[in-house]
Protein backbone atom coordinates (compact mmCIF):
# COMPACT_ATOMS: atom_id res chain seq x y z
CA UNK A 1 0.00 0.00 0.00
CA UNK A 2 1.14 3.81 -0.96
CA UNK A 3 1.13 6.74 1.29
CA UNK A 4 2.24 10.18 0.06
CA UNK A 5 3.68 12.70 1.59
CA UNK A 6 4.03 16.16 -0.19
CA UNK A 7 5.24 19.26 0.51
CA UNK A 8 6.33 22.78 -1.70
CA UNK A 9 8.01 26.18 -0.72
CA UNK A 10 10.03 28.79 -2.19
CA UNK A 11 13.49 28.82 -2.33
CA UNK A 12 14.38 32.57 -2.17
CA UNK A 13 18.26 32.69 -1.32
CA UNK A 14 20.55 30.96 -3.77
CA UNK A 15 22.44 28.64 -2.37
CA UNK A 16 21.12 28.40 1.23
CA UNK A 17 18.97 25.42 2.95
CA UNK A 18 15.15 25.79 2.87
CA UNK A 19 12.99 23.43 5.01
CA UNK A 20 10.05 22.80 2.44
CA UNK A 21 7.11 22.57 5.02
CA UNK A 22 3.75 23.64 3.75
CA UNK A 23 1.36 21.77 1.73
CA UNK A 24 -0.65 24.78 -0.63
CA UNK A 25 -3.73 25.04 1.95
CA UNK A 26 -2.20 23.09 4.47
CA UNK A 27 0.26 25.24 6.46
CA UNK A 28 1.98 22.16 8.35
CA UNK A 29 1.68 18.80 7.45
CA UNK A 30 2.83 16.02 9.01
CA UNK A 31 6.45 15.40 8.13
CA UNK A 32 5.88 11.60 10.43
CA UNK A 33 6.79 8.38 8.64
CA UNK A 34 3.60 6.28 8.23
CA UNK A 35 3.53 3.30 10.04
CA UNK A 36 3.83 0.00 8.92
CA UNK A 37 6.49 1.90 6.10
CA UNK A 38 10.26 0.63 5.76
CA UNK A 39 11.62 2.81 2.82
CA UNK A 40 10.46 6.45 0.43
CA UNK A 41 9.88 3.68 -2.63
CA UNK A 42 9.43 6.32 -5.01
CA UNK A 43 10.15 10.72 -5.61
CA UNK A 44 8.36 12.71 -7.61
CA UNK A 45 9.36 16.36 -7.96
CA UNK A 46 9.61 19.62 -10.21
CA UNK A 47 11.67 22.56 -8.98
CA UNK A 48 12.16 25.59 -11.40
CA UNK A 49 12.93 29.85 -10.63
CA UNK A 50 10.69 32.84 -11.64
CA UNK A 51 13.80 33.62 -13.98
CA UNK A 52 13.68 37.57 -12.91
CA UNK A 53 17.99 37.64 -13.29
CA UNK A 54 20.29 36.17 -15.00
CA UNK A 55 22.25 33.34 -14.75
CA UNK A 56 22.01 28.98 -14.43
CA UNK A 57 21.29 27.64 -11.39
CA UNK A 58 20.08 24.04 -10.05
CA UNK A 59 17.97 22.88 -7.93
CA UNK A 60 18.16 19.86 -5.23
CA UNK A 61 16.60 18.21 -2.74
CA UNK A 62 18.15 17.16 1.03
CA UNK A 63 15.92 14.28 2.78
CA UNK A 64 17.18 14.18 5.89
CA UNK A 65 15.56 14.09 10.28
CA UNK A 66 15.53 11.18 12.29
CA UNK A 67 13.59 8.92 10.35
CA UNK A 68 15.98 8.51 7.51
CA UNK A 69 18.58 5.49 8.60
CA UNK A 70 21.39 6.01 6.52
CA UNK A 71 21.25 9.97 7.18
CA UNK A 72 20.73 13.00 5.02
CA UNK A 73 20.38 12.18 1.01
CA UNK A 74 20.71 14.94 -1.22
CA UNK A 75 19.02 13.95 -4.92
CA UNK A 76 19.39 17.06 -8.17
CA UNK A 77 15.91 17.56 -9.48
CA UNK A 78 16.61 19.98 -12.24
CA UNK A 79 18.55 23.03 -13.69
CA UNK A 80 17.34 26.92 -14.93
CA UNK A 81 18.55 29.69 -16.65
CA UNK A 82 17.57 32.78 -17.97
CA UNK A 83 19.55 35.72 -19.94
CA UNK A 84 17.46 39.07 -20.30
CA UNK A 85 15.02 39.96 -23.40
CA UNK A 86 15.55 43.34 -25.12
CA UNK A 87 14.15 46.48 -23.91
CA UNK A 88 10.30 46.14 -24.62
CA UNK A 89 10.38 42.41 -24.73
CA UNK A 90 8.48 39.49 -23.06
CA UNK A 91 10.47 36.77 -21.44
CA UNK A 92 9.36 33.12 -21.81
CA UNK A 93 7.99 30.92 -18.73
CA UNK A 94 10.10 29.14 -16.80
CA UNK A 95 8.55 25.77 -17.05
CA UNK A 96 10.39 22.26 -15.62
CA UNK A 97 8.47 18.67 -15.75
CA UNK A 98 7.88 16.35 -13.20
CA UNK A 99 11.21 14.75 -12.28
CA UNK A 100 10.07 10.71 -10.80
CA UNK A 101 12.52 8.71 -9.33
CA UNK A 102 11.25 4.84 -9.42
CA UNK A 103 12.20 2.88 -6.95
CA UNK A 104 13.90 5.20 -4.94
CA UNK A 105 14.93 2.39 -2.43
CA UNK A 106 15.62 4.93 0.67
CA UNK A 107 15.56 3.64 4.53
CA UNK A 108 13.49 5.51 7.03
CA UNK A 109 12.22 4.52 10.23
CA UNK A 110 7.82 4.85 10.81
CA UNK A 111 6.70 6.74 12.81
CA UNK A 112 9.48 9.22 12.91
CA UNK A 113 10.15 12.58 11.62
CA UNK A 114 11.62 13.60 8.24
CA UNK A 115 13.54 17.02 6.89
CA UNK A 116 12.59 17.97 3.54
CA UNK A 117 14.92 20.50 2.37
CA UNK A 118 15.85 21.96 -1.13
CA UNK A 119 18.37 24.70 -2.65
CA UNK A 120 18.95 26.44 -5.55
CA UNK A 121 22.78 26.76 -6.22
CA UNK A 122 24.75 28.47 -8.61
CA UNK A 123 23.23 32.34 -9.62
CA UNK A 124 20.53 33.60 -7.79
CA UNK A 125 17.65 33.63 -10.49
CA UNK A 126 14.90 35.17 -8.70
CA UNK A 127 13.34 33.56 -6.33
CA UNK A 128 12.76 29.55 -7.24
CA UNK A 129 9.83 26.93 -6.39
CA UNK A 130 9.90 23.17 -5.44
CA UNK A 131 7.27 20.76 -5.22
CA UNK A 132 8.18 16.96 -3.58
CA UNK A 133 5.82 14.11 -3.08
CA UNK A 134 7.45 10.94 -1.34
CA UNK A 135 5.58 7.69 -1.62
CA UNK A 136 6.56 5.57 1.31
CA UNK A 137 5.93 1.05 0.50
CA UNK B 1 20.79 -3.04 0.00
CA UNK B 2 19.14 0.24 0.55
CA UNK B 3 20.17 3.48 -2.03
CA UNK B 4 22.52 6.02 -1.02
CA UNK B 5 22.21 9.47 -2.83
CA UNK B 6 25.40 11.51 -3.45
CA UNK B 7 25.27 14.85 -4.66
CA UNK B 8 27.78 17.45 -6.16
CA UNK B 9 26.66 21.05 -8.26
CA UNK B 10 29.01 23.54 -10.00
CA UNK B 11 29.45 25.05 -12.87
CA UNK B 12 31.96 25.23 -16.20
CA UNK B 13 33.43 28.90 -17.41
CA UNK B 14 35.61 27.86 -19.90
CA UNK B 15 34.64 25.66 -23.02
CA UNK B 16 36.70 22.07 -23.47
CA UNK B 17 38.00 22.35 -19.46
CA UNK B 18 36.99 20.19 -17.02
CA UNK B 19 35.80 22.06 -14.11
CA UNK B 20 35.15 20.60 -10.76
CA UNK B 21 31.87 19.64 -8.94
CA UNK B 22 32.44 20.67 -5.73
CA UNK B 23 30.12 22.55 -3.99
CA UNK B 24 26.74 21.39 -3.06
CA UNK B 25 24.61 24.92 -2.66
CA UNK B 26 24.90 26.20 0.74
CA UNK B 27 27.71 23.96 1.17
CA UNK B 28 30.59 25.63 -0.29
CA UNK B 29 33.34 22.85 1.07
CA UNK B 30 31.44 19.86 1.55
CA UNK B 31 34.82 17.42 1.11
CA UNK B 32 35.34 14.99 -0.92
CA UNK B 33 32.53 12.79 -2.53
CA UNK B 34 33.63 9.14 -0.67
CA UNK B 35 32.04 6.09 -2.02
CA UNK B 36 29.96 4.99 1.28
CA UNK B 37 31.25 1.99 3.25
CA UNK B 38 29.72 -1.00 2.39
CA UNK B 39 28.55 -0.69 -0.90
CA UNK B 40 29.84 -2.32 -4.14
CA UNK B 41 28.19 -0.66 -6.71
CA UNK B 42 27.33 2.53 -8.91
CA UNK B 43 23.57 1.66 -9.58
CA UNK B 44 22.28 5.36 -11.05
CA UNK B 45 23.35 8.80 -12.10
CA UNK B 46 21.34 11.86 -12.15
CA UNK B 47 22.02 14.46 -14.48
CA UNK B 48 20.98 18.40 -14.51
CA UNK B 49 22.57 20.59 -16.67
CA UNK B 50 21.53 23.73 -18.58
CA UNK B 51 23.52 26.50 -20.18
CA UNK B 52 22.91 30.59 -19.20
CA UNK B 53 22.63 31.65 -22.49
CA UNK B 54 24.84 34.51 -22.64
CA UNK B 55 26.43 33.82 -26.24
CA UNK B 56 24.99 33.42 -29.31
CA UNK B 57 26.58 30.12 -30.51
CA UNK B 58 26.03 25.81 -29.43
CA UNK B 59 27.31 23.97 -27.05
CA UNK B 60 26.90 20.06 -25.65
CA UNK B 61 27.65 19.28 -21.91
CA UNK B 62 29.14 16.15 -20.66
CA UNK B 63 29.97 14.89 -16.67
CA UNK B 64 33.33 12.77 -16.62
CA UNK B 65 33.52 10.93 -13.51
CA UNK B 66 37.10 10.04 -12.12
CA UNK B 67 39.12 8.95 -8.99
CA UNK B 68 40.18 6.11 -7.10
CA UNK B 69 36.89 5.17 -6.36
CA UNK B 70 36.17 3.84 -9.66
CA UNK B 71 38.76 0.72 -10.13
CA UNK B 72 37.62 0.55 -14.00
CA UNK B 73 38.85 4.07 -14.60
CA UNK B 74 36.62 7.34 -15.46
CA UNK B 75 33.19 7.04 -16.89
CA UNK B 76 31.97 10.05 -19.11
CA UNK B 77 28.12 10.96 -19.31
CA UNK B 78 26.35 13.10 -21.44
CA UNK B 79 24.64 16.00 -20.11
CA UNK B 80 23.01 18.27 -22.18
CA UNK B 81 23.13 20.26 -25.73
CA UNK B 82 21.24 23.54 -26.77
CA UNK B 83 22.35 27.11 -28.61
CA UNK B 84 21.14 30.80 -28.96
CA UNK B 85 20.44 32.10 -31.63
CA UNK B 86 20.93 35.99 -29.65
CA UNK B 87 22.14 36.69 -26.77
CA UNK B 88 19.31 38.72 -25.54
CA UNK B 89 16.44 36.95 -24.36
CA UNK B 90 16.57 33.65 -22.82
CA UNK B 91 14.26 31.51 -20.59
CA UNK B 92 14.80 27.65 -19.61
CA UNK B 93 14.41 25.03 -17.18
CA UNK B 94 15.51 21.47 -17.86
CA UNK B 95 14.21 18.81 -15.50
CA UNK B 96 17.23 15.86 -14.05
CA UNK B 97 17.52 12.82 -16.18
CA UNK B 98 17.74 9.36 -14.40
CA UNK B 99 20.52 6.71 -15.52
CA UNK B 100 20.69 3.47 -14.99
CA UNK B 101 24.15 2.05 -14.85
CA UNK B 102 26.26 -0.82 -13.01
CA UNK B 103 29.81 0.66 -12.29
CA UNK B 104 32.09 -0.99 -9.84
CA UNK B 105 33.45 1.23 -6.79
CA UNK B 106 35.47 0.91 -3.95
CA UNK B 107 34.07 1.74 -0.54
CA UNK B 108 35.93 4.65 1.25
CA UNK B 109 37.44 6.00 -1.70
CA UNK B 110 36.89 9.05 -3.52
CA UNK B 111 34.86 9.50 -6.52
CA UNK B 112 35.59 13.12 -8.84
CA UNK B 113 32.94 14.48 -10.26
CA UNK B 114 33.78 17.10 -13.61
CA UNK B 115 31.21 19.08 -15.85
CA UNK B 116 32.85 20.35 -19.22
CA UNK B 117 31.14 22.56 -21.57
CA UNK B 118 31.98 21.38 -24.93
CA UNK B 119 31.64 23.14 -28.85
CA UNK B 120 31.91 26.89 -28.14
CA UNK B 121 31.88 29.02 -25.26
CA UNK B 122 27.88 29.52 -24.51
CA UNK B 123 29.08 31.56 -21.61
CA UNK B 124 28.85 29.39 -18.76
CA UNK B 125 27.40 25.98 -17.93
CA UNK B 126 25.57 24.17 -14.63
CA UNK B 127 25.80 21.41 -13.58
CA UNK B 128 23.87 18.78 -10.88
CA UNK B 129 24.96 15.16 -10.42
CA UNK B 130 23.73 12.69 -8.36
CA UNK B 131 25.55 9.22 -7.82
CA UNK B 132 22.97 6.47 -6.34
CA UNK B 133 25.16 3.71 -4.50
CA UNK B 134 23.87 0.01 -3.41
Amino acid sequence: MSKTLTVEGDLATVDARANITTQGSVTAPSLIVPSGVTKIDKIICSASAEGLADGSAVFFIRIGGSAVKRGEQNIVISAAARIAVQAGSDAAPQMCGLVVIENADIEVNSSDSLSIAAEMAGNDLGTGHIVVTLMFA
Amino acid sequence: MAKLYRSREGEATAVDTKSQLTTLGSEAAPGPLLVPTGVTKLTGIIIASIQNMAAATGFSSLVRLEGPGLPGGPEVFAAAAGGNAVATGGNGSMKAQFIDVDIDVTSANEILIFGEMCGTDVGQVSFGVTLIFE
